[in-house]
């Protein structure tokens, strides 16, 4: 069932036009999510759709009525807001603020009934906030506030609920917590959620639909996982110095520095060193890396050099040597400690082409280990216990080994 | 829920315990003066309707009864006003004596008594100046109005106000300037403000005024409750803005003007009492506020009031010299207590 739609629609304020000609359709049950860069016009949109803003051009309708036909009683018990100004509302508790959700419900004073009161309980029942009815407010902690403010919203027994960055301001717990109260009504009750989020990540993990928007016009809208590919969603934010990984939901710094250092990576071994060395500004290569390994994921978002094979197939001589000349280039090696198997063994033999050529190895290995592996002790073989160590002997430089 | 249900308890003592502070204060009031009366006396003569040729009998049904009755009524209603600008506005340290709403009546009543605008009206009577502080109240609630469209900053509104107060404040002067000595005496009697020598006529004009709106206050009290959450919020839950801004704007100019009209501008009490009434009951909810400012507004004014005249006897000192010894440190003390907004 539709429950909101556009057509042509083109909002803004005055005669400036902020987003051009959308055309969306939001399904019962649904949650659409809004991304955009800072400005883009998202909370424009919301406002639109939620009727505290005229369009400027088209239309909108709410389960196939036009909406500037709908009158505001009935349209409150239709559809409510979550706006992102701050409230200061003085000596009001949270049950007060919940209770004012009842507005379209209740006669000329306001007065609660029983059954009134009952569906404010079980309002603050849905985001865990009974302990919280009787406190005020205004003291309350941004999370707390926002999940009160949601209540209120419900309250009005919406099917639709329209929030602005519900989850800005709030700690992970409660954005993770806001999200799936918001997933249980999209599911259980089958309200139609729309909202603009900045995490990127939760958006494509929770939503049901995704609108991309940028510079005034609708980019993308479908599906969170063909929407949100890595390319599209660097390039709305018009993200240059970092990259984002869709697969991973996370970003990542752009290691844009000129490669001094060759890390053995491997199971995700790799990846805080890539951080840590990308957070100094010390230019990366790596390998021998599986291509279904974390630490690929991770190096390619950085755009580093990486030296690599095809899933689960043994690392092959040509590829070996690709990565000893990578190697060769630059001035130190580090050893990730990665575990090593049948199928990526021969990066034993890389490292001992590095301790041979006379580079500057450092490793967090088990010592026995690398005894094992190594034919001989050599004296440019560094051995650390944590990365931070291997941080600490690169700074210093070229003293030799210790063991 | 048993916190919610009893607090309901709660309220109607508090309530029970302001009604009776309100009729002592009342009653304590008209009893003293340059002539002392007892409290059972007065009673009896209020209840008895007691209306001899006595000296006592005479003092209180001429002089103090209406006296107390417009300061407990204009008390009330400059609070109501008070509370519903600072709602208008949300901003706590509003009333119309800051806002420039009581200037702009007393721009009027001078452009009544000193600059001869009748307003079609031929003789100077107490419907004319009611009309012209009412038309002052509107005026500056409008023009405010208008810049609160434009500008959306609370306290680039509130220096406006005070700027259009000072305007309002200059073309009195100019008035007063040029004003026959005779009419400028009268007029600045007016302009200290007081409630002293108010008539019945007065009173009763005041009262038919004053009281509907009082109610109609209590009657948007629903959406007043809705705009604290915003005017985005508000309408998001159905309330008509444009009409309740028209009602609470009306409201107010028309409260603050029947009392100007009168008694003069009167400061902090329309600022202050909405606090206190806040404060009491350490709620916002107007359903509450209203008649609690109501109480207390009717209250603090009558004590102002008693003292004003008591104090530096057989000198009276403005209601405002008084009124402002409450409200301004209640003004400080709510900017130095900012943390916990109100």
């Amino acid at each position: 069932m539709k429950m909101l739609e556009t057509r042509n629609l083109t909002v803004g304020y005055g005669n400036k036009e902020v987003v051009r000609e959308m055309n969306i359709e939001v399904l019962k049950g649904q949650i659409l999510c809004i991304l955009g860069p800072n400005g883009s016009g998202k909370s424009t949109i919301l406002k639109s759709l939620s009727k505290l803003l005229n369009p400027l051009k088209g239309d909108i309708y709410i389960k196939g009525e036009k909406l500037s036909d709908i009158k505001g009683t009935s349209l409150s018990k239709t559809l409510a807001v979550v706006l992102t100004e701050r409230l200061n509302v003085g000596f009001l508790t949270s049950f007060d603020i919940v209770a004012m959700g009842r507005y379209p419900h209740t006669g000329i004073l306001g007065r609660l009934t029983k059954s009134d009161e009952k569906k404010i309980w079980e309002c603050l029942g849905m985001i865990n906030g009974e302990n919280i009815a009787t406190r005020y407010y205004n003291e309350l902690s941004d999370g707390e506030k926002q999940k009160v403010l949601l209540a209120r919203a419900l309250a009005q027994e919406p099917e639709i609920i329209i929030l602005d960055e519900p989850t800005t301001h709030l700690d992970v717990k409660h954005k993770l917590e806001v999200m799936s109260i918001l997933k249980k009504l999209s599911k259980e009750k089958g309200i139609t959620v729309i909202l603009s989020l900045h995490d990127i990540d939760i958006a494509l993990k929770s939503c049901d639909r995704v609108m991309l928007v940028k510079k005034g016009a609708i980019v993308d809208f479908g599906f969170p996982e063909e929407v949100g590919s890595n390319k599209s969603i660097s390039d709305l934010y018009d993200i240059k110095d970092a990259g984002f990984n869709a697969f991973l939901g996370t970003i990542e710094l752009s290691n844009q520095s000129k490669p001094s250092v060759f890390v053995i990576g491997g199971g995700g071994h790799g990846v805080p060193i890539y951080r840590l060395l990308t957070k100094k500004g010390i230019g990366v290569n790596t390998g021998i890396i599986h291509k279904n390994d974390v630490d690929y994921e991770i190096a390619i978002t950085m755009g580093l050099d990486i030296q690599s094979e095809t899933p689960f197939s043994e690392i092959k001589d040509a590829t070996l040597e690709k990565a000893k000349s990578m190697i060769d280039k630059v001035d130190t090696v580090i050893d990730s400690g990665c575990p090593l198997g049948n199928i990526n063994r021969k990066n034993i033999e890389l490292l001992a082409y590095a301790l041979e050529s006379g580079k500057k190895v450092l490793s967090i290995r088990d010592k026995d280990e690398l005894q094992r592996c190594l034919a001989m002790n050599y004296l440019n073989l560094k051995l650390c216990d944590s990365v931070s160590e291997i941080m600490d002997n690169l700074d210093i430089g070229g003293e030799g080994s210790k063991w | 829920m048993r916190d919610i249900e009893m607090s309901y308890g709660k309220y109607v003592v508090i309530y029970l315990i302001l009604i009776m502070v309100l009729i002592a204060v009342f009653v304590i009031s008209i009893a003293v003066g340059s002539v002392k009366i007892s409290i059972w006396e007065v009673i009896d003569i209020i209840l008895n309707k007691v209306q001899d040729d006595s000296v006592n009998s005479t003092i209180v049904w001429k002089i103090r009864l209406p006296r107390a009755l417009a300061s407990m009524i204009g008390g009330a209603a400059i609070a109501v006003a008070g509370l519903l600008f600072q709602i208008f506005f949300r901003n706590p340290i509003v009333d119309s004596y800051i806002l420039g709403v009581s200037s702009g009546s007393t721009l009027f009543i001078a452009l009544l008594m000193l600059g001869g605008v009748t307003f079609g009206f031929s003789t100077l009577s107490p419907y004319t100046l009611f009309i012209g502080a009412f038309l002052g109240a509107i005026c500056v609630t409008a023009i405010i109005l208008i810049v609160a469209y434009k500008v959306r900053d609370i306290a680039t509104l509130l220096i406006i106000g005070l700027m259009i107060g000072y305007l309002c404040t200059a073309v009195t002067n100019i008035l007063k300037t040029f004003a026959e000595n005779e009419k400028l005496k009268e007029f600045i009697i007016w302009t200290m403000g007081s409630f002293s020598g108010f008539t019945w006529d007065q009173l009763k004009i005041m009262t038919i005024i004053v009281i509907p709106f009082l109610f109609g206050a209590f009657m948007i009290s629903k959406p007043l409750n809705a705009f604290l959450l915003g005017e985005e919020y508000a309408k998001s839950m159905g309330v008509n803005i444009k009409f309740f801004r028209i009602c609470i704007i009306l409201v107010s100019s028309v409260l603050t003007a029947a009392v100007t009209a009168f008694a003069g501008p009167v400061a902090f009490i329309g600022m202050s009492v909405p606090h206190i009434a806040r404060l009491s009951l350490r709620t916002s909810d107007n359903r509450m506020l209203v008649p609690l400012s109501i109480l207390f507004g009717g209250t603090i004014t009558v004590l102002c009031d008693l003292i004003a005249r008591t104090l530096l006897a057989p000198a009276e000192l403005t209601i405002s010299s008084v009124t402002s010894f409450f409200g301004v440190p209640i003004v400080i003390w709510l900017l130095l207590k900012r943390r916990t907004k109100l």
